[in-house]
Protein backbone atom coordinates (compact mmCIF):
# COMPACT_ATOMS: atom_id res chain seq x y z
CA UNK A 1 0.00 0.00 0.00
CA UNK A 2 2.50 2.04 0.45
CA UNK A 3 3.41 2.89 -3.09
CA UNK A 4 -0.27 2.03 -4.17
CA UNK A 5 -2.14 5.35 -2.47
CA UNK A 6 1.00 7.70 -4.29
CA UNK A 7 -0.06 5.60 -7.51
CA UNK A 8 -3.79 6.02 -7.18
CA UNK A 9 -3.71 9.90 -6.17
CA UNK A 10 -1.41 10.78 -9.25
CA UNK A 11 -3.95 8.90 -11.49
CA UNK A 12 -6.72 10.89 -9.72
CA UNK A 13 -4.79 14.18 -10.46
CA UNK A 14 -4.28 13.51 -13.92
CA UNK A 15 -8.24 11.94 -14.45
CA UNK A 16 -9.47 14.93 -12.71
CA UNK A 17 -7.29 17.90 -14.71
CA UNK A 18 -7.97 16.57 -18.38
CA UNK A 19 -11.00 18.05 -20.01
CA UNK A 20 -11.11 13.83 -21.58
CA UNK A 21 -13.32 12.25 -18.80
CA UNK A 22 -15.19 15.59 -18.14
CA UNK A 23 -16.31 15.70 -21.87
CA UNK A 24 -17.10 11.75 -22.01
CA UNK A 25 -19.53 12.33 -18.50
CA UNK A 26 -20.85 15.04 -19.78
CA UNK A 27 -21.46 13.44 -23.59
CA UNK A 28 -22.66 10.72 -21.66
CA UNK A 29 -25.64 12.50 -20.13
CA UNK A 30 -26.77 12.93 -23.91
CA UNK A 31 -28.45 9.74 -23.02
CA UNK A 32 -31.27 10.35 -20.23
CA UNK A 33 -31.97 13.85 -21.78
CA UNK A 34 -32.50 12.20 -25.15
CA UNK A 35 -34.30 9.50 -23.70
CA UNK A 36 -36.55 12.06 -21.90
CA UNK A 37 -36.80 13.77 -25.63
CA UNK A 38 -38.65 10.84 -26.97
CA UNK A 39 -40.66 10.74 -23.92
CA UNK A 40 -41.96 14.05 -24.04
CA UNK A 41 -43.04 13.53 -27.64
CA UNK A 42 -44.85 10.92 -27.51
CA UNK A 43 -46.42 12.05 -24.36
CA UNK A 44 -47.55 15.08 -26.53
CA UNK A 45 -48.77 14.19 -30.21
CA UNK A 46 -49.54 17.47 -31.37
CA UNK A 47 -46.32 18.73 -30.94
CA UNK A 48 -44.81 15.66 -32.00
CA UNK A 49 -46.71 16.20 -35.35
CA UNK A 50 -45.14 19.23 -35.33
CA UNK A 51 -41.38 17.56 -34.94
CA UNK A 52 -41.82 15.49 -38.34
CA UNK A 53 -39.32 12.33 -38.80
CA UNK A 54 -38.26 13.13 -35.11
CA UNK A 55 -41.52 12.30 -34.07
CA UNK A 56 -41.67 9.13 -36.36
CA UNK A 57 -38.67 7.34 -35.31
CA UNK A 58 -39.19 8.07 -31.76
CA UNK A 59 -42.89 6.23 -32.06
CA UNK A 60 -40.44 3.42 -34.18
CA UNK A 61 -38.14 2.87 -31.03
CA UNK A 62 -40.75 2.48 -28.48
CA UNK A 63 -44.63 2.20 -28.46
CA UNK A 64 -45.80 3.96 -24.92
CA UNK A 65 -44.13 6.78 -23.07
CA UNK A 66 -43.74 5.32 -19.22
CA UNK A 67 -41.09 4.53 -17.14
CA UNK A 68 -40.49 1.22 -17.65
CA UNK A 69 -39.93 1.89 -21.28
CA UNK A 70 -37.75 5.16 -20.54
CA UNK A 71 -35.95 2.91 -17.70
CA UNK A 72 -35.65 -0.03 -20.85
CA UNK A 73 -34.08 2.97 -23.39
CA UNK A 74 -32.11 4.55 -20.57
CA UNK A 75 -30.34 0.82 -20.09
CA UNK A 76 -29.99 0.14 -23.65
CA UNK A 77 -28.05 3.57 -24.50
CA UNK A 78 -26.04 3.04 -21.34
CA UNK A 79 -24.86 -0.47 -23.50
CA UNK A 80 -24.31 0.76 -26.29
CA UNK A 81 -23.31 4.27 -26.03
CA UNK A 82 -21.16 2.98 -23.23
CA UNK A 83 -19.01 0.61 -25.32
CA UNK A 84 -17.65 3.91 -26.99
CA UNK A 85 -18.05 6.58 -24.07
CA UNK A 86 -16.38 4.11 -21.26
CA UNK A 87 -13.72 2.89 -23.95
CA UNK A 88 -12.93 6.80 -24.49
CA UNK A 89 -11.64 7.14 -21.08
CA UNK A 90 -9.97 3.94 -20.92
CA UNK A 91 -7.82 4.62 -24.09
CA UNK A 92 -7.21 7.66 -22.78
CA UNK A 93 -6.27 7.12 -19.28
CA UNK A 94 -3.51 3.95 -20.77
CA UNK A 95 -2.90 5.35 -23.93
CA UNK A 96 -1.93 8.64 -23.11
CA UNK A 97 1.18 7.57 -21.23
CA UNK A 98 1.94 6.29 -24.57
CA UNK A 99 1.05 9.34 -26.69
CA UNK A 100 2.32 12.35 -24.08
CA UNK A 101 5.55 9.86 -24.44
CA UNK A 102 5.22 9.93 -20.11
CA UNK A 103 5.50 5.88 -20.41
CA UNK A 104 8.63 5.48 -20.09
CA UNK A 105 9.00 7.22 -16.56
CA UNK A 106 6.65 5.16 -15.16
CA UNK A 107 8.94 1.80 -15.93
CA UNK A 108 11.60 2.47 -13.26
CA UNK A 109 10.90 4.02 -10.46
CA UNK A 110 10.13 2.38 -6.55
CA UNK A 111 6.49 2.51 -7.46
CA UNK A 112 6.08 -0.46 -9.30
CA UNK A 113 4.32 -0.78 -12.57
CA UNK A 114 1.83 -3.58 -11.14
CA UNK A 115 0.71 -0.77 -8.78
CA UNK A 116 0.33 2.00 -11.87
CA UNK A 117 -1.98 -0.63 -13.74
CA UNK A 118 -3.90 -1.47 -10.96
CA UNK A 119 -4.08 2.79 -9.81
CA UNK A 120 -5.54 3.37 -13.45
CA UNK A 121 -7.66 0.17 -13.51
CA UNK A 122 -9.83 1.53 -10.55
CA UNK A 123 -9.70 5.19 -11.88
CA UNK A 124 -11.39 4.06 -15.26
CA UNK A 125 -14.04 1.83 -12.35
CA UNK A 126 -14.66 4.76 -10.19
CA UNK A 127 -15.19 6.90 -13.46
CA UNK A 128 -17.61 4.92 -15.06
CA UNK A 129 -19.67 3.54 -11.88
CA UNK A 130 -19.81 7.54 -11.12
CA UNK A 131 -20.90 8.45 -14.56
CA UNK A 132 -23.62 5.42 -14.61
CA UNK A 133 -24.89 6.76 -11.28
CA UNK A 134 -25.00 10.26 -12.23
CA UNK A 135 -26.53 9.44 -15.61
CA UNK A 136 -29.78 7.41 -14.06
CA UNK A 137 -29.95 10.38 -11.77
CA UNK A 138 -29.95 12.76 -14.65
CA UNK A 139 -32.74 10.10 -15.48
CA UNK A 140 -34.93 10.39 -12.92
CA UNK A 141 -34.56 14.11 -12.80
CA UNK A 142 -35.27 14.43 -15.88
CA UNK A 143 -38.52 11.99 -16.08
CA UNK A 144 -39.45 13.75 -13.26
CA UNK A 145 -39.43 17.02 -15.54
CA UNK A 146 -41.49 14.56 -18.12
CA UNK A 147 -44.06 13.59 -15.91
CA UNK A 148 -44.01 10.22 -17.09
CA UNK A 149 -46.43 8.01 -15.88
CA UNK A 150 -46.60 4.68 -14.16
CA UNK A 151 -43.39 5.39 -11.71
CA UNK A 152 -43.34 2.87 -8.73
CA UNK A 153 -40.26 2.47 -6.20
CA UNK A 154 -39.38 -1.26 -6.82
CA UNK A 155 -39.73 -0.31 -10.83
CA UNK A 156 -37.06 2.61 -9.99
CA UNK A 157 -34.62 0.31 -7.90
CA UNK A 158 -35.06 -2.97 -10.43
CA UNK A 159 -33.72 -0.03 -13.21
CA UNK A 160 -31.26 1.17 -11.01
CA UNK A 161 -29.82 -2.80 -10.24
CA UNK A 162 -30.51 -2.78 -14.05
CA UNK A 163 -28.19 0.08 -15.27
CA UNK A 164 -25.97 -0.31 -12.89
CA UNK A 165 -25.45 -4.31 -14.12
CA UNK A 166 -25.25 -3.00 -17.53
CA UNK A 167 -23.12 -0.55 -16.74
CA UNK A 168 -20.37 -3.46 -14.52
CA UNK A 169 -20.40 -5.85 -17.60
CA UNK A 170 -19.25 -2.99 -20.00
CA UNK A 171 -16.71 -1.93 -17.79
CA UNK A 172 -15.82 -5.34 -17.80
CA UNK A 173 -15.10 -6.07 -21.42
CA UNK A 174 -12.45 -2.47 -20.72
CA UNK A 175 -9.90 -4.66 -19.68
CA UNK A 176 -9.33 -6.02 -23.62
CA UNK A 177 -9.31 -1.97 -24.47
CA UNK A 178 -6.72 -0.96 -21.81
CA UNK A 179 -4.75 -3.72 -23.42
CA UNK A 180 -4.86 -2.63 -26.69
CA UNK A 181 -4.33 1.25 -25.73
CA UNK A 182 -1.29 -0.15 -24.15
CA UNK A 183 0.13 -2.78 -26.64
CA UNK A 184 -0.97 -0.06 -29.25
CA UNK A 185 0.66 2.91 -27.84
CA UNK A 186 -2.05 5.37 -28.12
CA UNK A 187 -5.43 6.14 -28.20
CA UNK A 188 -6.38 4.87 -32.06
CA UNK A 189 -5.96 0.78 -31.59
CA UNK A 190 -8.35 0.78 -28.84
CA UNK A 191 -11.17 2.97 -30.30
CA UNK A 192 -10.84 0.71 -33.65
CA UNK A 193 -11.30 -1.62 -31.20
CA UNK A 194 -14.67 -0.45 -29.60
CA UNK A 195 -15.95 0.69 -33.05
CA UNK A 196 -15.23 -3.20 -34.11
CA UNK A 197 -16.78 -5.05 -31.05
CA UNK A 198 -20.01 -2.91 -31.33
CA UNK A 199 -20.27 -3.70 -35.41
CA UNK A 200 -19.46 -8.10 -34.62
CA UNK A 201 -21.77 -7.38 -31.15
CA UNK A 202 -24.78 -6.69 -33.57
CA UNK A 203 -23.91 -8.77 -36.19
CA UNK A 204 -23.40 -11.79 -34.18
CA UNK A 205 -26.54 -10.86 -31.91
CA UNK A 206 -28.49 -10.84 -35.07
CA UNK A 207 -27.62 -13.92 -35.93
CA UNK A 208 -28.66 -15.35 -32.55
CA UNK A 209 -25.28 -16.05 -31.57
CA UNK A 210 -25.02 -12.75 -29.04
CA UNK A 211 -25.45 -15.34 -25.98
CA UNK A 212 -21.87 -17.07 -26.77
CA UNK A 213 -20.34 -13.21 -27.69
CA UNK A 214 -19.10 -11.33 -24.57
CA UNK A 215 -19.29 -8.06 -26.74
CA UNK A 216 -23.14 -9.11 -27.10
CA UNK A 217 -24.11 -9.31 -23.43
CA UNK A 218 -24.35 -6.30 -22.39
CA UNK A 219 -26.53 -5.43 -24.98
CA UNK A 220 -28.75 -8.24 -24.60
CA UNK A 221 -29.06 -7.55 -20.68
CA UNK A 222 -30.39 -4.24 -21.34
CA UNK A 223 -33.27 -5.55 -23.34
CA UNK A 224 -32.47 -4.18 -26.35
CA UNK A 225 -33.93 -7.06 -28.45
CA UNK A 226 -36.43 -8.50 -25.89
CA UNK A 227 -36.35 -9.88 -22.13
CA UNK A 228 -32.81 -10.80 -21.05
CA UNK A 229 -34.04 -14.32 -19.97
CA UNK A 230 -34.91 -15.24 -23.38
CA UNK A 231 -31.51 -14.16 -24.68
CA UNK A 232 -28.95 -14.79 -22.04
CA UNK A 233 -28.06 -17.97 -20.03
CA UNK A 234 -25.30 -18.37 -17.10
CA UNK A 235 -22.62 -19.28 -19.62
CA UNK A 236 -23.03 -15.57 -21.11
CA UNK A 237 -22.11 -14.06 -18.17
CA UNK A 238 -19.57 -16.57 -17.29
CA UNK A 239 -17.89 -15.43 -20.88
CA UNK A 240 -18.19 -11.63 -19.77
CA UNK A 241 -15.95 -12.64 -16.82
CA UNK A 242 -12.95 -14.21 -18.94
CA UNK A 243 -12.50 -12.24 -21.43
CA UNK A 244 -12.64 -9.56 -18.62
CA UNK A 245 -9.74 -11.62 -17.15
CA UNK A 246 -7.96 -12.32 -19.99
CA UNK A 247 -8.26 -8.50 -20.47
CA UNK A 248 -6.69 -7.78 -17.05
CA UNK A 249 -3.82 -10.18 -17.35
CA UNK A 250 -2.58 -9.48 -20.81
CA UNK A 251 -2.74 -5.74 -19.42
CA UNK A 252 -0.32 -6.96 -16.64
CA UNK A 253 1.88 -8.63 -18.46
CA UNK A 254 2.47 -6.18 -20.68
CA UNK A 255 3.43 -3.68 -18.69
CA UNK A 256 5.52 -5.93 -16.66
CA UNK A 257 7.53 -7.72 -19.53
CA UNK A 258 7.06 -5.90 -22.98
CA UNK A 259 9.82 -3.71 -24.03
CA UNK A 260 9.52 -0.31 -23.88
CA UNK A 261 10.62 2.00 -26.79
CA UNK A 262 8.14 4.72 -26.65
CA UNK B 1 28.41 -5.09 -2.56
CA UNK B 2 29.30 -4.05 -5.99
CA UNK B 3 31.79 -1.78 -6.66
CA UNK B 4 30.26 -0.83 -9.76
CA UNK B 5 27.42 1.02 -9.83
CA UNK B 6 26.57 -0.06 -13.94
CA UNK B 7 27.76 -3.30 -14.64
CA UNK B 8 26.62 -5.24 -18.06
CA UNK B 9 28.11 -8.55 -18.71
CA UNK B 10 28.02 -9.39 -23.02
CA UNK B 11 24.82 -7.20 -23.16
CA UNK B 12 22.85 -7.76 -26.08
CA UNK B 13 19.65 -6.30 -27.91
CA UNK B 14 18.17 -7.76 -31.32
CA UNK B 15 14.80 -6.37 -32.89
CA UNK B 16 13.96 -8.42 -35.46
CA UNK B 17 17.50 -8.66 -37.70
CA UNK B 18 18.73 -5.57 -35.97
CA UNK B 19 21.44 -6.09 -33.29
CA UNK B 20 20.94 -2.33 -31.80
CA UNK B 21 23.52 -3.44 -28.78
CA UNK B 22 25.83 -6.23 -29.53
CA UNK B 23 27.32 -7.43 -26.25
CA UNK B 24 28.44 -4.79 -24.50
CA UNK B 25 30.78 -4.93 -21.13
CA UNK B 26 30.02 -1.77 -19.22
CA UNK B 27 31.97 -1.12 -16.02
CA UNK B 28 30.99 2.20 -14.52
CA UNK B 29 32.46 2.98 -10.96
CA UNK B 30 30.86 4.65 -7.72
CA UNK B 31 31.33 8.27 -8.20
CA UNK B 32 32.30 8.42 -12.14
CA UNK B 33 30.93 10.52 -14.97
CA UNK B 34 30.88 8.34 -18.08
CA UNK B 35 30.28 10.17 -21.14
CA UNK B 36 28.41 7.74 -23.29
CA UNK B 37 29.00 8.54 -27.25
CA UNK B 38 27.85 7.67 -30.49
CA UNK B 39 26.15 8.62 -33.67
CA UNK B 40 22.21 8.28 -34.21
CA UNK B 41 21.04 4.76 -33.90
CA UNK B 42 24.34 3.49 -32.76
CA UNK B 43 22.92 1.85 -29.28
CA UNK B 44 22.73 4.73 -27.14
CA UNK B 45 19.19 4.71 -26.02
CA UNK B 46 18.99 1.29 -26.45
CA UNK B 47 21.97 0.34 -23.60
CA UNK B 48 20.10 3.55 -21.15
CA UNK B 49 16.98 1.41 -21.51
CA UNK B 50 18.23 -1.81 -20.75
CA UNK B 51 19.92 -0.20 -17.95
CA UNK B 52 16.58 1.25 -16.68
CA UNK B 53 15.00 -2.17 -17.24
CA UNK B 54 12.16 -0.70 -20.19
CA UNK B 55 13.47 -3.71 -22.59
CA UNK B 56 14.71 -7.09 -21.89
CA UNK B 57 18.04 -7.89 -23.20
CA UNK B 58 18.34 -10.43 -25.99
CA UNK B 59 21.94 -11.52 -23.96
CA UNK B 60 23.82 -10.80 -21.39
CA UNK B 61 22.87 -9.26 -18.23
CA UNK B 62 22.84 -5.70 -15.98
CA UNK B 63 23.45 -5.07 -12.97
CA UNK B 64 22.82 -1.46 -11.20
CA UNK B 65 24.01 -0.41 -7.57
CA UNK B 66 24.76 -3.85 -6.83
CA UNK B 67 21.26 -5.04 -7.76
CA UNK B 68 19.83 -7.33 -10.67
CA UNK B 69 17.58 -5.36 -13.01
CA UNK B 70 14.50 -7.12 -14.35
CA UNK B 71 12.09 -9.00 -14.93
CA UNK B 72 9.00 -7.32 -14.16
CA UNK B 73 10.59 -4.00 -14.14
CA UNK B 74 12.84 -4.92 -10.91
CA UNK B 75 15.36 -2.71 -10.00
CA UNK B 76 17.05 -0.29 -7.22
CA UNK B 77 15.10 2.22 -8.68
CA UNK B 78 14.86 4.82 -5.37
CA UNK B 79 18.45 5.19 -5.91
CA UNK B 80 18.59 6.26 -9.56
CA UNK B 81 17.46 9.12 -11.32
CA UNK B 82 16.93 9.06 -14.53
CA UNK B 83 16.02 10.95 -17.63
CA UNK B 84 15.31 8.78 -21.39
CA UNK B 85 15.33 10.63 -24.67
CA UNK B 86 13.43 13.97 -25.14
CA UNK B 87 11.45 14.70 -21.68
CA UNK B 88 7.96 14.75 -21.34
CA UNK B 89 5.39 15.43 -18.67
CA UNK B 90 1.86 15.78 -18.31
CA UNK B 91 0.82 18.79 -20.11
CA UNK B 92 -2.25 19.54 -18.65
CA UNK B 93 -0.80 19.46 -15.18
CA UNK B 94 1.38 22.27 -14.01
CA UNK B 95 5.37 21.98 -13.47
CA UNK B 96 4.43 21.45 -9.32
CA UNK B 97 2.06 19.08 -10.21
CA UNK B 98 3.94 17.32 -12.57
CA UNK B 99 7.15 17.49 -9.76
CA UNK B 100 4.44 16.30 -6.74
CA UNK B 101 3.66 13.21 -9.13
CA UNK B 102 7.62 12.69 -9.42
CA UNK B 103 7.46 12.83 -5.52
CA UNK B 104 5.01 10.63 -4.53
CA UNK B 105 5.99 7.68 -6.90
CA UNK B 106 9.78 7.87 -5.46
CA UNK B 107 8.18 7.51 -2.17
CA UNK B 108 9.78 10.98 -0.62
CA UNK B 109 7.82 11.83 2.30
CA UNK B 110 9.46 15.71 2.49
CA UNK B 111 6.72 17.57 1.22
CA UNK B 112 9.38 20.42 0.51
CA UNK B 113 11.52 18.28 -1.51
CA UNK B 114 9.03 20.00 -4.67
CA UNK B 115 9.96 23.53 -3.87
CA UNK B 116 13.35 23.02 -3.26
CA UNK B 117 13.95 20.70 -7.03
CA UNK B 118 12.00 24.01 -8.68
CA UNK B 119 14.48 26.22 -6.96
CA UNK B 120 17.56 24.27 -7.44
CA UNK B 121 16.45 23.78 -11.39
CA UNK B 122 15.53 27.89 -11.85
CA UNK B 123 11.78 26.71 -12.06
CA UNK B 124 10.21 29.56 -10.12
CA UNK B 125 8.61 31.59 -12.74
CA UNK B 126 7.19 27.89 -14.16
CA UNK B 127 6.30 26.40 -11.60
CA UNK B 128 2.15 26.97 -11.38
CA UNK B 129 2.40 26.92 -15.36
CA UNK B 130 0.91 24.19 -17.55
CA UNK B 131 3.50 22.05 -18.61
CA UNK B 132 2.38 21.93 -22.22
CA UNK B 133 3.46 25.77 -22.47
CA UNK B 134 6.83 25.20 -21.56
CA UNK B 135 9.56 25.32 -24.03
CA UNK B 136 12.17 22.85 -24.66
CA UNK B 137 14.62 24.13 -22.41
CA UNK B 138 12.45 24.32 -19.13
CA UNK B 139 10.85 21.16 -20.24
CA UNK B 140 14.31 19.37 -20.31
CA UNK B 141 14.62 21.60 -17.04
CA UNK B 142 11.42 19.44 -15.93
CA UNK B 143 13.15 16.21 -16.98
CA UNK B 144 16.00 16.94 -14.91
CA UNK B 145 14.18 17.74 -11.75
CA UNK B 146 12.30 14.56 -12.13
CA UNK B 147 15.20 12.73 -11.97
CA UNK B 148 17.35 15.10 -9.66
CA UNK B 149 14.32 15.07 -7.22
CA UNK B 150 14.94 11.93 -4.88
CA UNK B 151 18.22 12.62 -4.51
CA UNK B 152 19.62 9.47 -6.47
CA UNK B 153 22.91 8.00 -6.42
CA UNK B 154 23.27 6.95 -10.23
CA UNK B 155 21.96 9.54 -12.43
CA UNK B 156 21.39 7.85 -16.01
CA UNK B 157 20.88 11.02 -18.50
CA UNK B 158 20.13 10.32 -22.21
CA UNK B 159 21.05 14.06 -23.69
CA UNK B 160 20.60 15.68 -20.36
CA UNK B 161 21.56 19.27 -22.50
CA UNK B 162 19.19 18.74 -25.41
CA UNK B 163 17.10 22.08 -26.18
CA UNK B 164 19.23 24.01 -23.19
CA UNK B 165 20.38 27.67 -24.25
CA UNK B 166 24.23 28.23 -23.89
CA UNK B 167 23.89 29.47 -20.72
CA UNK B 168 21.68 26.28 -19.80
CA UNK B 169 24.17 23.91 -20.90
CA UNK B 170 26.78 25.78 -18.68
CA UNK B 171 24.38 25.66 -15.70
CA UNK B 172 23.77 22.05 -15.94
CA UNK B 173 27.20 20.96 -16.46
CA UNK B 174 28.00 22.75 -12.97
CA UNK B 175 25.37 21.10 -11.58
CA UNK B 176 26.14 17.66 -12.49
CA UNK B 177 29.69 18.88 -11.67
CA UNK B 178 28.85 19.66 -7.88
CA UNK B 179 26.58 16.59 -7.46
CA UNK B 180 29.57 14.08 -8.89
CA UNK B 181 32.00 15.85 -6.44
CA UNK B 182 30.25 17.02 -3.35
CA UNK B 183 27.49 14.15 -2.96
CA UNK B 184 29.51 11.15 -4.93
CA UNK B 185 26.81 10.81 -7.55
CA UNK B 186 27.83 8.75 -10.38
CA UNK B 187 26.79 9.72 -13.57
CA UNK B 188 26.22 8.00 -17.04
CA UNK B 189 24.95 10.37 -19.56
CA UNK B 190 25.32 9.99 -23.26
CA UNK B 191 25.53 12.93 -25.48
CA UNK B 192 25.63 14.87 -28.63
CA UNK B 193 27.68 18.02 -27.25
CA UNK B 194 31.33 16.29 -27.11
CA UNK B 195 32.78 19.57 -26.07
CA UNK B 196 30.70 19.35 -22.93
CA UNK B 197 31.32 15.69 -22.82
CA UNK B 198 35.14 16.09 -22.80
CA UNK B 199 34.72 18.38 -20.28
CA UNK B 200 32.71 16.76 -17.85
CA UNK B 201 33.00 13.33 -18.43
CA UNK B 202 35.71 11.32 -16.31
CA UNK B 203 35.73 8.48 -18.44
CA UNK B 204 34.45 7.75 -22.18
CA UNK B 205 32.62 5.15 -24.04
CA UNK B 206 31.97 4.80 -27.81
CA UNK B 207 29.79 2.81 -29.16
CA UNK B 208 29.34 1.98 -32.66
CA UNK B 209 26.88 -0.12 -34.45
CA UNK B 210 25.56 -1.54 -31.23
CA UNK B 211 29.80 -2.15 -30.02
CA UNK B 212 31.72 -0.49 -27.55
CA UNK B 213 34.46 0.36 -29.79
CA UNK B 214 36.62 2.22 -27.16
CA UNK B 215 36.78 3.21 -23.62
CA UNK B 216 39.21 6.12 -22.35
CA UNK B 217 39.85 7.03 -19.02
CA UNK B 218 41.32 10.09 -17.56
CA UNK B 219 44.65 9.83 -18.79
CA UNK B 220 43.99 8.80 -22.00
CA UNK B 221 41.58 12.32 -22.11
CA UNK B 222 44.32 14.23 -20.98
CA UNK B 223 46.48 12.35 -23.92
CA UNK B 224 43.96 13.15 -26.26
CA UNK B 225 43.87 16.93 -25.46
CA UNK B 226 47.25 17.52 -24.49
CA UNK B 227 49.27 20.17 -27.62
CA UNK B 228 52.08 18.76 -29.53
CA UNK B 229 54.40 19.93 -32.32
CA UNK B 230 54.03 18.94 -35.76
CA UNK B 231 57.27 18.95 -38.12
CA UNK B 232 57.50 17.71 -41.31
CA UNK B 233 60.80 18.37 -43.37
CA UNK B 234 62.67 17.16 -47.01
CA UNK B 235 65.73 15.97 -45.20
CA UNK B 236 64.35 13.90 -42.03
CA UNK B 237 67.21 12.44 -40.89
CA UNK B 238 68.56 15.62 -40.83
CA UNK B 239 65.99 17.24 -38.98
CA UNK B 240 65.91 14.94 -36.27
CA UNK B 241 69.85 14.37 -36.05
CA UNK B 242 69.43 18.70 -35.42
CA UNK B 243 66.51 18.16 -32.79
CA UNK B 244 68.79 15.45 -30.60
CA UNK B 245 71.90 17.39 -30.69
CA UNK B 246 69.49 20.09 -29.34
CA UNK B 247 68.33 18.18 -26.66
CA UNK B 248 64.93 18.21 -27.88
CA UNK B 249 62.78 14.46 -27.17
CA UNK B 250 60.11 13.66 -30.01
CA UNK B 251 58.72 10.73 -31.48
CA UNK B 252 58.60 10.38 -35.53
CA UNK B 253 54.98 8.86 -36.87
CA UNK B 254 54.32 8.43 -40.23
CA UNK B 255 57.06 11.01 -41.54
CA UNK B 256 56.35 13.27 -39.40
CA UNK B 257 58.41 14.64 -36.52
CA UNK B 258 55.74 14.78 -32.76
CA UNK B 259 57.59 16.76 -30.03
CA UNK B 260 55.50 16.96 -26.86
CA UNK B 261 58.31 18.83 -25.36
CA UNK B 262 56.47 21.75 -23.78
CA UNK B 263 59.51 24.48 -24.53
CA UNK B 264 58.71 23.34 -28.17
CA UNK B 265 55.17 23.91 -28.57
CA UNK B 266 55.52 27.59 -26.52
CA UNK B 267 58.43 28.92 -28.61
CA UNK B 268 57.98 26.89 -32.12
CA UNK B 269 60.18 29.52 -33.69
CA UNK B 270 63.14 28.32 -31.80
CA UNK B 271 62.57 24.84 -33.76
CA UNK B 272 62.52 26.35 -36.66
CA UNK B 273 65.47 28.20 -36.43
CA UNK B 274 67.40 25.16 -35.02
CA UNK B 275 66.12 23.71 -38.31
CA UNK B 276 66.86 26.43 -40.72
CA UNK B 277 70.63 26.76 -39.25
CA UNK B 278 71.05 23.04 -39.51
CA UNK B 279 70.13 23.62 -43.05
CA UNK B 280 67.07 21.50 -43.16
CA UNK B 281 63.86 24.12 -43.00
CA UNK B 282 60.89 22.46 -42.10
CA UNK B 283 58.15 22.15 -45.04
CA UNK B 284 55.67 21.94 -42.28
CA UNK B 285 55.49 23.06 -38.45
CA UNK B 286 52.31 22.92 -36.88
CA UNK B 287 50.64 22.61 -33.06
CA UNK B 288 48.12 20.35 -33.43
CA UNK B 289 46.11 19.37 -30.76
CA UNK B 290 43.07 16.32 -30.91
CA UNK B 291 39.98 16.98 -29.68
CA UNK B 292 37.24 14.62 -28.87
CA UNK B 293 35.16 15.66 -31.34
CA UNK B 294 38.03 14.59 -34.10
CA UNK B 295 38.66 11.64 -32.38
CA UNK B 296 34.97 10.72 -32.50
CA UNK B 297 34.43 11.36 -35.93
CA UNK B 298 37.92 9.66 -36.86
CA UNK B 299 36.58 6.27 -34.79
CA UNK B 300 32.98 6.17 -36.29
CA UNK B 301 33.40 7.82 -39.89
CA UNK B 302 36.49 5.71 -40.53
CA UNK B 303 33.93 2.92 -42.67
Amino acid sequence: MKYFLPALWSETLKATRSKVPLLAAIGFTLAPLMDGLFMFIMKNPERAREMGLLSTKAQLAMSIADWTTFFSVLSQAIAIGGVIVFSIVTAWVFGREFSDRTAKDLMALPTSRKNIVAAKMIVVTAWVLAVSLWTYLVGLVIGYLVNIPGWTTQLAWQSFWDVLATAGMTLLLMTPVAFIASMGRGYMPPLGWAVLSIFFSQIIAAIGWGDWFPWSVPALFSGVVGPRAEQLGTHSYVLVFFASIIGLVATFWWWLNADQTK
Amino acid sequence: MSIFAIETNSLTKVFGDVRAVDGIDLRVGQGEIYGFLGLNGAGKTTTIRALLGMIRPSAGDVRVLGQAVGPYGRGPWARVGHLVETPSSYPELTVRENLEIARRLYGIADPDATSRIIEHLSLVPYADRQAGTLSLGNSQRLGLARALLHEPELLILDEPANGLDPAGVVEIRKLLESLAREKGTTIFMSSHILTEVDRLATRIGIIHRGRLIEELDTVQLEQLRAKRLEVQARHLEAAQMSLTSAGYEFELKDSTIVLDDPHAIEHSDDIARLLVNAGTPPTRLAVEQEDLENHFLRLTTAD
